[in-house]
């Protein structure tokens, strides 16, 4: 393991990161920190800005306001540029070369380059190496798209939606090798998606941006402790009263039942059961309630921002 | 590659179990800066494309070698044809003979210039739009200037590896046309008069105007093709951005040169007016009648009267007492070429400026 990645150094630093095209904010003061090493999920609604963030952190795009930082140096640098690998959601390549001069694009262009990592997960899907990518199906394209991100030995990988056109088997198995590489070398992944239950046992660290900024941010366990889910019997209309104590995240009710996604800021008592959330549920919550106050866990804060806010503090 | 360290300085792993050795390992960590450097050590020790030089090649290739076989094709019917003219022209007895009295013997030697001119006038229009239009817009349109971003290359070297490729491809070609093309012309450049030197066919097609053309053409759709990043979109302007730029040339290349006038000596009013002798082959702008006060007048003084006396009388009357024309003799060609292909260099030039420095920004 690279001596650069103990566990504080951040892989990632957004600063009041702010996104406008034509049509409005794409992404509005977006202000999180990725400790190096984690395996980080990006999850939010359509349009929600995800693939800005990624963008503007592949120096695709460069951000209207505010800054982006990789491992200390911004976006365009020689050394973030090939410390950083990008698999945009489109999967672009080339598509007269065949899937070894693809290959060889990579290796021409990066000096880091690992042929075998990059065979290797082209062999595994049983990809000619001769094939035209033209002809090549959907999935198996974006096999070849992303052994040329892995045989580039990046220390940031950043996945748009990498596994949005594969199938189940292959999700699984390119999700295997994924975590099996960035375990073996420490590498830092930020992966967009919409589909909640791959991040479940994939993901150690979550970045929800909705509305073009962030939600919720953090560790996964710290996140998961300090929210609560409580059920109970509704007395009369509306919700009892001591969840205005709490953080309410969100709550819905059925019939006389209430359940809500709470983050308790103090001792729960009552008839109310209170049970530890699943990560799916309690992303689910944060996409449905967009008014919910934003929370950004220490880890996932950069220095001088206050707990709990999703703004910089000046 | 489990001991893995620091992928700045590790990172030559995958590659040297293929392409380098020991002492290239050893020697590594002086030269280690660039991404480029390794792949330009490669480059010096075998004669193979590598680096950026080879995807910029790769992938244009099919556009590169239709240019280089089109070009030895055409060379090869121009050297053909010369050969046939010349043949004829020995067997005339030329340059004894003079040329203008063959007259329609030699027309199939003349055929043959325009069938070839033809193609060499069209040839920027067809550069520009087929090769400098999408050049980079079809890498905007595809995403794959994208793709090129996220590898550990500047977006700088990928712009200049474009350019500088494209432009040597086309710099060679035009060159070879043009000079094989001024070559056959050239044994009777100065004794034929019926091709006339400042038509399109003949001073766009020789000297350096076919590559200044080509090259503003090219790079014009180039910029064209970053400002619109859609390929046919790219093409289509770029085909009127071409087709204006032969037409602003064409209505200014004999502003290009400086105009001569040949005047006759004075004479009487009324006797027989001979006109100025010219070089021949010399491009005549303006014949005039000159007036004793000096007076520029229309040829077509006097030319409605109805007798020989009459118009003697008339020609009186009018004092004229001489002729003049203004010309420019065909030995200021190259120059006026190479004074026009210098001002398109400048564009050109302006236009790779431009490219690298608001262009770069929007090559993703």
């Amino acid at each position: 393991m690279s001596d650069v990645m103990y566990a504080g150094e951040p892989a990632l630093e957004a600063h009041g990161l702010g996104m406008r095209y034509r049509r409005g904010w794409a992404l509005r003061d977006c202000t999180f920190r990725l400790p190096a090493g984690r395996i980080c999920g990006l999850v939010g609604p359509n349009g929600a800005g995800k693939t800005t963030l990624l963008n503007i952190a592949a120096h695709v795009l460069k951000p209207t306001q505010g800054s982006l930082s990789l491992f200390g140096g911004a976006p365009g640098s020689v050394e973030s540029g090939r410390r950083t690998a990008f698999l945009a959601q489109e999967k672009p390549l080339f598509r007269r070369f065949t899937v070894a001069e693809t290959l060889r694009l990579g290796r021409e262009l990066n000096p880091g380059w690992d042929q075998r990592a990059a065979e290797d997960i082209v062999r595994a899907g049983n990809v000619s190496f001769d094939a035209k990518i033209g002809t090549l199906s959907g999935g198996q394209r974006t096999r070849v798209a992303i052994a040329l991100v892995f045989g580039k030995r990046p220390d940031l990988l950043l996945l748009d939606e990498p596994m949005a056109d594969l199938d189940p088997v292959v999700r699984h198995e390119l999700m295997g090798t994924l975590l099996a590489e960035a375990g073996e070398r420490g590498t830092t992944v930020v992966m967009s998606t919409h589909v909640l239950a791959e991040l479940e046992n994939v993901c150690d660290f979550l970045v929800v941006v909705s509305g073009g900024g962030v939600r919720l941010a953090g560790d996964v366990d710290e996140l998961m402790s300090v929210h609560s889910v409580v059920t109970g019997v509704r007395e009369g209309e509306g919700l009892p009263d001591f969840l205005g104590y709490h953080t309410l995240v969100e709550a819905r009710t059925s019939g006389r039942q209430f359940t809500a996604l709470i983050r308790p800021e103090g001792p729960l008592t009552g008839p109310w059961e209170a049970t530890a959330p699943g990560m799916e549920e309690l992303l689910l919550a944060y996409l449905r309630s967009p008014d919910a106050p934003p929370l950004v866990t220490p880890t996932a804060q950069v220095q001088g921002q206050a707990f709990g806010t999703g703004t910089v503090a000046a | 590659m489990s001991t893995f360290t620091n992928p700045s300085t590790d990172g030559r792993n995958g590659t040297a179990n293929r392409t380098m050795n020991g002492t290239m390992n050893a020697t590594k960590n002086g030269a280690g800066h660039g991404a480029g450097n390794a792949s330009t050590t490669e480059a010096t020790r075998r004669p193979r494309l590598s680096g950026m030089t080879w995807l910029v090649w790769r992938q244009h290739r099919a556009a590169f070698w239709t240019m280089i076989a089109a070009t030895v094709l055409c060379v090869a019917w121009m050297i053909y044809q010369r050969a046939q003219m010349m043949d004829f022209l020995n067997a005339y007895g030329f340059p004894a003979k003079n040329l203008d009295d063959a007259g329609k013997q030699f027309d199939p030697y003349i055929g043959a210039f325009t069938s070839v001119t033809t193609g060499l006038t069209a040839l920027p229009v067809i550069l520009g739009v087929l090769l400098g239009a999408p050049l980079l817009a079809a890498d905007l349109e595809n995403g794959t200037a994208k793709l090129i971003a996220a590898q550990s290359v500047s977006r700088n070297r990928w712009l200049a590896t474009k350019l500088a490729l494209t432009g040597l491809v086309v710099t060679v070609t035009t060159v070879t046309l043009s000079a094989v093309f001024a070559w056959w012309w050239n044994p009777i450049k100065l004794h034929y008069l019926d091709i006339e030197w400042t038509s399109r066919e003949f001073f766009n097609t020789t000297g350096p105007a076919p590559v200044a053309l080509s090259l503003l053409s090219v790079f014009g759709g180039v910029l064209i093709g970053v400002f619109l990043r859609r390929t046919l979109a790219a093409m289509v302007v770029t085909l009127g951005f071409t087709v204006a730029l032969q037409a602003v040339w064409g209505y200014f290349k004999l502003s290009l040169g400086d105009i001569v006038t040949a005047t006759t000596k004075p004479v009487s009013p009324g006797t027989t007016i001979t006109f100025p002798s010219v070089p021949r082959t010399a491009h005549v702008l303006d014949t005039s009648y000159v007036s004793g006060s000096g007076k520029l007048s229309d040829l077509t003084t006097c030319t409605d009267t109805l007798s020989e006396e009459a118009t003697a009388s008339c020609m009186k009357k009018a004092d004229i007492v001489g002729a003049s024309i203004d010309y420019i003799p065909i030995s200021q060609m190259s120059s006026m070429q190479w004074f026009g292909a210098s001002i398109l260099f400048a564009l050109t030039a302006g236009i790779v400026v431009f490219l690298f420095t608001w262009g770069r920004k929007r090559l993703v």
